[in-house]
């Protein structure tokens, strides 16, 4: 398992907020502003977890996921991270079905549960 | 007609023209007997010459018109003064016959003779009767219709003034009557309506218009919706100017109630991309505020976390409150200057959230930084924001929203242009109807341009749509500069 974590949000203050919560595990954390830049990024390091915004300037969160899905090979865990979706949106749902993400956290969101979930991830 | 030859021709000649003459000619003597009459006289009394001629007038005539009309005083009146009595009324019924009614002359012809001549006027009096009741009509309709209806000499001068002119602007036909209908508007109209009237003097065409009706008693003005026609006489000449005038009031207020249910329509449309927006800088605050719940925090990095609270707590309600601004009913109606600039950049402002989440870029063109326009600020905010909505939509999976503002002349031209789905050439015409969409049902109403075209014409603007299907659209929305 590799310590590469990426953070996709076009808010830095976002960005700001994950890379404080996750900086003590010992991770190597890199930051996408875009959609393109993330996909960018995906396919040249090796990341073992993915944050990712829903809702990018250039592109929807979900068709990253897909990019990633069908991309990359060694592929990381995608956590969707969005204000603009609700726990059981069904578009949400289909997206964990079919494996493209593999969980979801709603803005906002406790830190806890945010570190919990990478704990889970990396193990 | 007795055929005795002692008479000579003259006076042949002359029973021929008293006969021929269409009246009832009668000769009485001072007995008040009747001496002669004519052909006219028998036919219309239905007796005949033998039981007419020689006998006193209270046998030939029905004692009723005698009593009524006291004709035998009158006769008398004549052969003791002299003096003729003219166009005497009197009705009169002859056995089986409808009532007819005559106007009647006594003239004195010799000292001892008068000639009572009876002129036949039922035809013209059911006609005068037929006008005046027409002209009773006619004026009940002026007075029953609740519009405004009045007349001017051609100057302008108040002739009339009917009742729902006194209800509306409280003011009596006596009181208006003979002054100039320009004195009862508002100030800074006056003149314009003076050139209307001048103008009705060689037109032929109505001339429509809207503009304040004083009220002096409450000190008000009301709107009136105007329509001036000149009126003509039988040779086409003007001879004065009919007006009719319509409360807005009424149409006003549903205006403005369509107006507002359809911005909250606009709101509804905006409310994803406004979660996406509000949920992000909460989200910041509320970890931030966890991490200061936690126990060894550098002090650097507790105020840093306070720093981004009250960074993203502005930024949320920034958001909340352009949408307020948008939200907040617009009642006032009145025009001020306004900077378009500004309400360009807030509206915009409104919109980015759900462009970025539709992936659509904004740019935003300016030749000057400031364009003042005489405008309601929130009416105007409303067209664009309608306008952006529109392109928004036409563009699902995303594409460049550009605004482009120029100035040309006295006008500035406002260019929305999209890179969606396009308007077919069909439709074109029909976008700025009410109700004409293209949304699912119960998605748009279709009322979004139309609302937007009456706020624009109520700022004496234009807006036009250019677009090909499949190659974008551009809206134009042109304001006269103040
Ligand atoms: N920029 C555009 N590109 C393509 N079509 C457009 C554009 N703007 C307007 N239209 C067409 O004109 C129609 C009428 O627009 P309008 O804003 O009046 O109603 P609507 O958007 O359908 O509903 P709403 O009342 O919610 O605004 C739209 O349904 C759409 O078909
Ligand atoms: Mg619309």
């Amino acid at each position: 398992m590799n310590k590469n974590v990426l953070i996709v949000d076009d808010e830095p203050d976002m960005c700001w907020v994950v890379s404080q919560i996750i900086q003590l595990q010992g991770l190597n954390v890199f930051t996408a502003y875009t959609g393109e830049d993330a996909c960018f990024k995906l396919s040249k390091g090796d990341f073992s977890v993915v944050f990712l915004d829903a809702k990018l300037p250039d592109m929807d969160g979900l068709d990253v996921a897909r990019r990633i899905h069908t991309m990359v090979k060694e592929r990381p865990q995608v956590v969707l991270v969005s204000g603009y979706h609700y726990r059981d949106d069904p578009v949400v749902r289909n997206a964990q079905e079919e494996g493209i993400i593999c969980c979801f956290l709603a803005k906002p969101f406790s830190n806890e549960e945010l570190l919990s979930i990478l704990i889970a991830l990396s193990s | 007609m007795s055929e005795n030859p002692t008479k000579n021709s003259f006076e042949i000649q002359y029973e021929m023209l008293l006969n021929a003459i269409p009246s009832s000619v009668l000769m009485v003597d001072r007995k008040l007997q009747i001496l002669s009459v004519n052909e006219n006289f028998l036919i219309k009394s239905q007796r005949s010459k033998d039981a007419t001629v020689g006998r006193p007038l209270a046998e030939v005539f029905p004692l009723v018109i005698l009593q009524s009309t006291g004709i035998e005083e009158s006769i008398r009146n004549v052969f003791h003064t002299g003096i003729a009595v003219k166009g005497q009324k009197m009705t009169y019924r002859a056995p089986g016959v409808p009532l007819r009614i005559y106007y009647y002359s006594i003239l004195p012809i010799q000292i001892d003779q008068i000639i009572l001549i009876m002129e036949d006027v039922t035809e013209q009096f059911r006609l005068s009767e037929e006008v005046r009741r027409v002209e009773r009509h006619l004026a009940s309709v002026v007075e029953s219709a609740s519009d405004i209806v009045l007349s001017t000499d051609i100057d302008g001068r108040i002739l009339t003034w009917n009742s729902a002119a006194e209800k509306l602007s409280g003011l009596s036909t006596q009181e208006v009557y003979g002054r100039y209908f320009f004195d009862f508007c508002d100030l800074s109209q006056k003149q314009m309506v003076q050139q209307i009237f001048q103008r009705m003097k060689t037109s032929n065409a109505a001339h429509t218009t809207e503009f304040n009706l004083l009220t002096p008693s409450n000190s008000g003005t009301i709107l009136i919706s105007w329509v001036f026609s000149p009126m003509k006489d039988d040779y086409s000449k003007t001879v004065g100017t009919v007006v009719v005038g319509r409360d807005l009031a009424e149409r006003r207020k549903l205006e403005l109630q369509l107006r507002q249910s359809q911005k909250l329509t606009a709101l509804g449309v905006m409310a994803g991309g406004i979660a996406h927006e509000i949920r992000n800088p909460l989200a910041v605050c509320s970890s931030a505020a966890q991490f200061l719940q936690e126990n060894q925090i550098s002090d650097d990095f507790q105020k840093e976390c306070a720093k981004k609270i009250q960074a993203n707590i502005q930024k949320a309600s920034a958001i909340i409150e352009n949408l307020l601004r948008f939200a907040r009913s617009s009642l006032d109606t009145e025009m001020v200057e306004v900077d378009l600039i500004s309400v360009l950049k807030e509206t915009i402002d409104l919109v980015t959230n759900q462009a970025k989440v539709q992936k659509i870029k904004i740019h935003l063109s300016l030749q000057k930084n400031n364009i003042v326009v005489s405008g309601v600020q929130g009416l105007l905010q409303q067209v664009f924001m309608n306008i952006f909505l529109n392109a928004i939509n036409a563009m699902p999976t995303g594409g460049v929203l550009s605004v482009a503002i120029n100035t040309v002349e006295d006008r500035v031209i406002v260019r929305v242009i999209d890179t969606g789905v396009g308007i077919a050439a069909g439709e074109l015409d029909k976008i700025f109807d009410p109700f004409h969409t293209s949304s699912p049902v119960g998605q748009g109403t279709g009322l979004g341009l139309s609302i937007c075209y009456s706020i624009i014409r109520q700022h004496l603007g234009s807006i036009q749509a250019e677009s090909r299907l499949g190659q974008g659209a551009a809206i134009i929305v042109t304001l006269p500069l103040l």
